[in-house]
């Protein structure tokens, strides 16, 4: 489904991914750790293709196309979901007119119908209580307001209304307390753990694997996958630490 | 043809675009554009050219005749026009006034008088090119409430508005102005809390593109103690154009207890545009509460990226991100089905603009 190749991205003049390769099947959930600083956010960024980050080698290529090649809205029409680290608050925006525009600007892309406002809220408020996120807050502007759990709960519900084909979720765990951690791992098994889907979980700890069990885990230093393993390697981590398992940043 | 204009040189007039007054008025005859009133009941007033066209008029309780013209530079030009008087607890259904110009420069004069505990909403819509150039004063008995909004969608030329305003004890004046054509603007105003306890929103949006210079200039004075007042004004610019805003209030010495907030934003669309802000103070009582914020952005990357990465293209993102900024403003208009028209057009500039 997605193949990176010896990428090489640049923030402002700094490289920051130096030689990045990872290939994930459709069907496979796979677990992205590593030290702060070392890049993770960063590979999101530049899978979503934020603006200021510039790929100088390497090549992304998702279900067979160049994803370098395409807009950011584009790539979400194509498939593909990022959760942020830090969801952006938009004042002014409502959630349901966010979201609305969102899943009626990737559908008349690939050349399907807009939803109906009633259409579309029927969907929103199933996904809004999948993930136990109050009705109120859909009509409150984007994430404004919102605790760091709402925030990463919106993430989800946001990601349950647009169905993506591949998901990266960055740190969705993080500021999550321990039931909402339950409702969110069951949340992403629920939307994404399908034969033609795939997603890309970026965290630092175990106890969101403990409900999402992935299929590789990968460890991100210094802008390189330094060690791939399977399930067993998070738990290694989790007891060892990076320079444990000898994938800390070479001198 | 020779105009007297106000030179730039004096503080009041240092924004205006008098070149582009002096080009609207020498604007060549276009053809007459069509124009709508909003779905409300009440008067409707269609002056073409400054003059009223009495069969697609219906002038319920509203005259139209002489009236004294004023002192103001511009105003002073405007001898002719509609009133309407309300005495005591008449309740007014709205009057809409959809002014057309077709070229070269018009004048219409307004007086508005709502005796005690009287209500009224005026709309007030420009489309055409050329100079329209209107002088409205507005007297508001103890009570009495006036619903304003006033939008600017002329094709080209220049629209500039004086408005004189006299509030009495405990009134209300809410007034919105949406300026979302492509026209020069001018909007001038002095608004007087007269009476203890008056109450008076003054502000709107400007919405500026490719060389156009649109201001506001607008002072609101609190004479009597306990009055409020809020001047929110959002202003938009694209390509090369300028918007300012300059807001002033005064507090005499004995209107103490007085609430006055001015909110003057600037979103720049294109970094050769330019937001000009001022806001002033003159404050002679002491026992007054005045907040005053004037800010000028762009558009937020992070939230653009956002928007994008849910699938939203690019313009569009801009587009709702610009709305909302403008919506601040217009949705101090009450009247769902004015607000609602107020905020297609701006929607109809952004689409286009962006
Ligand atoms: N604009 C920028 N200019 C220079 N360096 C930057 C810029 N933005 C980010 N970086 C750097 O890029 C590196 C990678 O950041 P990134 O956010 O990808 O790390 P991360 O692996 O997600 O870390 P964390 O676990 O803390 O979330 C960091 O060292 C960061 O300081
Ligand atoms: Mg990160």
């Amino acid at each position: 489904m997605l193949q990176i190749e010896n990428l090489h991205a640049e923030i402002d003049g700094k490289e920051i991914l130096k030689g990045l390769s990872l290939e994930v099947n459709a069907g496979e959930i796979h677990a992205i750790m590593g030290p702060n600083g070392a890049g993770k956010s960063t590979l999101g960024y530049v899978l979503g293709g934020r603006p200021g980050y510039e790929v100088t080698a390497g090549s992304i290529t998702f279900n067979g196309e160049d994803l370098l090649e395409k807009e950011p809205h584009e790539r979400a029409a194509a498939g593909v979901f990022l959760g942020f680290q830090y969801p952006v608050e938009i004042p002014g925006v409502s959630n349901v007119q966010f979201l609305r525009e969102s899943l009626n600007a990737q559908r008349a892309q690939r050349g399907e119908k807009p939803l109906s406002g009633a259409e579309f809220l029927k969907l929103a408020r199933a996904q809004a209580d999948a993930l136990g996120l109050q009705h109120d807050m859909l009509k409150r502007p984007v994430n404004v307001g919102f605790s760091g759990g709402e925030k990463k709960r919106n993430e989800m519900v946001q990601m349950g209304i647009i169905d993506p084909a591949f998901a990266i979720l960055d740190e969705t765990d993080s500021g999550l307390d321990i039931d909402a951690l339950r409702i969110v791992g069951d949340g992403i098994n629920r939307i994404m753990r399908r034969p033609d889907k795939a997603v890309l979980l970026i965290t630092h700890y175990q106890r969101l694997l403990d409900y999402v069990q992935p299929d590789r885990v990968h460890v991100l230093a210094d802008g390189r996958i330094t060690r791939s393993g399977g399930p067993e390697l998070a738990l290694q981590l989790e007891r060892e630490g990076y320079v444990g398992v000898g994938a800390e940043v070479a001198a | 043809m020779t105009l007297d204009l106000p030179s730039n040189r004096e503080e009041a007039w240092r924004w205006a675009d008098i070149g582009g007054i002096a080009a609207a008025a020498v604007l060549a005859p276009i053809a007459r554009p069509d124009a709508s009133f909003l779905d409300l009941p009440g008067a409707k007033l269609l002056f073409v050219d400054g003059v009223l066209d009495d069969a697609a008029s219906d002038l319920h309780r509203v005259r139209v005749g002489d009236l004294t013209p004023g002192t103001h530079a511009l105003g002073k030009r405007a001898t002719k026009g509609w009133s309407l008087h309300l005495d005591e607890q008449a309740v007014a259904h709205p009057v809409q006034v959809v002014h057309i110009a077709t070229g070269g420069d018009n004048h219409v004069a307004a007086e508005i008088v709502l005796a005690a505990d009287t209500s009224a909403q005026v709309v007030e819509t420009f489309v055409g090119a050329g100079w329209s150039n209107r002088n409205t004063r507005i007297t508001l008995g103890k009570a009495a409430r006036l619903m304003r909004a006033v939008r600017m969608t002329q094709g080209g030329g220049f629209v500039s508005i004086r408005d004189e305003a006299e509030l009495g004890e405990g009134a209300s004046l809410v007034a919105t102005t949406l300026a979302a054509g492509d026209q020069g603007v001018r909007i001038d105003a002095a608004i007087t809390l007269a009476g203890e306890g008056g109450y008076a929103e003054y502000g709107g949006a400007l919405l500026t593109r490719d060389r156009l210079k649109q201001e506001c200039a607008v002072r609101v004075r609190h004479a009597e103690p306990n009055g409020q007042s809020h001047q929110l004004w959002r202003a938009v610019a694209a390509d090369q154009s300028q918007a300012s805003l300059a807001a002033a209030v005064e507090v005499a010495r004995h209107a103490q207890k007085t609430d006055g907030e001015q909110s003057l934003r600037g979103l720049l669309l294109h970094r050769t545009a330019t937001v000009n802000l001022k806001p002033e103070l003159e404050i002679f009582a002491d026992d007054v509460k005045c907040a005053h914020g004037a800010t000028v952005g762009e558009l937020d990357a992070r939230a653009l990226f956002y928007m994008e990465s849910r699938g939203i293209p690019a313009p569009r993102a801009k587009a709702l991100l610009t709305e909302a900024f403008v919506a601040d403003a217009l949705d101090r208009i009450a009247d769902e089905t004015v607000r609602e028209a107020f905020a297609a057009d701006a929607d109809a500039w952004l689409e286009s603009a962006l």
